[in-house]
């Protein structure tokens, strides 16, 4: 399909108008596709204004720029009339600082960051390095706190931390993320996973296996268990001690300090999450979320609580 | 049974646009080594290309040379190739 005169007028005044503009799927608010949430992330976090087009508000719009770029995915970043490129593209420049030298934002030099590692972590990572000769581990941090961890080459601007004899490579908005972690390995019903407590995450609702639960309790953990089912529920089946979600239990927690554990539990882990995100927004930072609810506490720990 | 066999189509049906988006690759950069993987879901892939072509080039014009091979499987609605998650091109 040609793209029209008109179109690409259009496009050539915006393009002119706007230092940043992204054509991208939904809007800066609400984001329709996780490429171009990243994109947006970005460039939040460089602080500069932009300018968003929606490419759903229009079919003509949205196979348009991709011919008038000669580029076959959304999203597409223009800034002062020259395409950058996608989200890909956008990423590696962000963390090698070349975006933030095109956007006229300084960006700031990043220390290494302090890392640990558990000896089963080390040993892990040793030797996953043998057989990827060459190449170092590289540890991806994004903007909402997701870990993508892979062996790839050095890149200019990388944060190099060497610990327990393993090499770890960062690129500067990772490490900036990465402050503090500690990686640990942990068994897992398909051999072992890498697990990593970040202190720089903001809260969320963090996931409880029935069986650190039923861990916590031999352990005396100091914690408060809280069932958001209604007594008609309860009646037929109960964690022990697991208080009910009513106005003094709630007037309870809030009174708690905000670092307090605090696990949810349900039937079957649903209703108990949204309560859990509420307390989460509450600014409480230790919430749990009993995985499974009531339903995998039978199942898994105790036969006799029933199921329904 | 009909349910069981399900998945292996969909797997079969998943290499074959692999496949063709490999040949793409090759046609438009010959000698390529092409890798290309499902991604994180239906329509979605992960690419890797290395050729001596992209030696000296910007990320943008190295992806650019691999883009273009797909663009006619990623035109559309329906294309068979929704969206590629990585794209890592390397020189050789």
């Amino acid at each position: 399909m040609a793209l029209s005169d008109s179109l690409r007028k259009q496009f050539d005044d915006l393009i002119a108008k706007n230092k940043v503009v992204l054509f991208m799927k939904g809007n800066k608010h609400f984001p329709q596709c996780g490429f171009s949430a990243q994109v947006v992330g970005i460039l939040k976090d460089t602080g500069v204004p932009f300018e968003t087009v929606n490419v759903l508000s229009d079919p003509a719009v949205r196979d348009g720029i991709k011919e008038y770029s000669n580029w076959p995915t959304i999203p597409q970043l223009y800034v002062n009339g020259e395409f950058i490129g996608g989200c890909d593209i956008v990423k590696e420049m962000y963390a090698q600082g070349d975006l933030q030298t095109k956007l006229g934002v300084r960006s700031e030099p990043v220390a290494a960051p302090a890392v640990t590692l558990d000896d089963g972590a080390a040993r892990e990572i040793a030797s996953a390095a043998e057989q990827n000769k060459g190449e170092f581990l590289r540890f991806d941090i994004n903007e909402t706190f997701q870990y993508d961890l892979y062996f790839g080459e050095r890149k200019p601007g990388d944060l190099e931390v060497t610990a327990k004899g393993v090499t770890l490579l960062f690129d500067p908005a990772s490490a900036k993320r990465a402050n503090g972690i500690h990686v640990s390995w942990v068994s897992t019903a398909d051999g072992g996973a890498f697990k990593i407590d970040n202190p720089n995450e903001p809260a969320r609702v963090k996931p409880l296996a029935v069986n650190e639960l039923k861990q916590w309790f031999e352990e005396r953990k100091h914690f408060e268990l809280i069932d958001v089912r209604g007594n008609d529920e309860r009646a037929i089946a109960m964690i022990q001690n697991a208080r009910m979600l009513d106005s003094a239990t709630e007037t309870h927690l809030m009174s708690l300090d905000k670092a307090s554990p605090i696990v949810f539990q349900c039937h079957h882990g649903r209703r108990s999450r949204s309560a859990a995100e509420r307390f989460v927004r509450e600014g409480f930072t230790n919430i749990y979320n009993l995985e499974g609810g009531i339903d995998a506490w039978s199942v898994h720990v105790d036969p006799n609580v029933p199921r329904y | 049974m009909v349910s069981a066999r399900r998945p292996e189509r969909a797997a079969v049906l998943t290499m074959t646009i692999a496949d063709t988006m490999k040949a793409a690759i090759e046609e438009a950069i010959a000698g390529a080594n092409v890798d290309v993987t499902p991604g994180s879901g239906q329509g979605h892939f992960v690419v890797q290309v290395i050729s001596p072509v992209f030696a000296g080039k910007s990320m943008l014009e190295s992806q650019r040379l691999v883009l273009s091979a797909l663009a006619p499987l990623m035109k559309g609605d329906n294309a068979p190739v929704h969206a590629i998650d990585n794209l890592r091109t390397k020189a050789s």
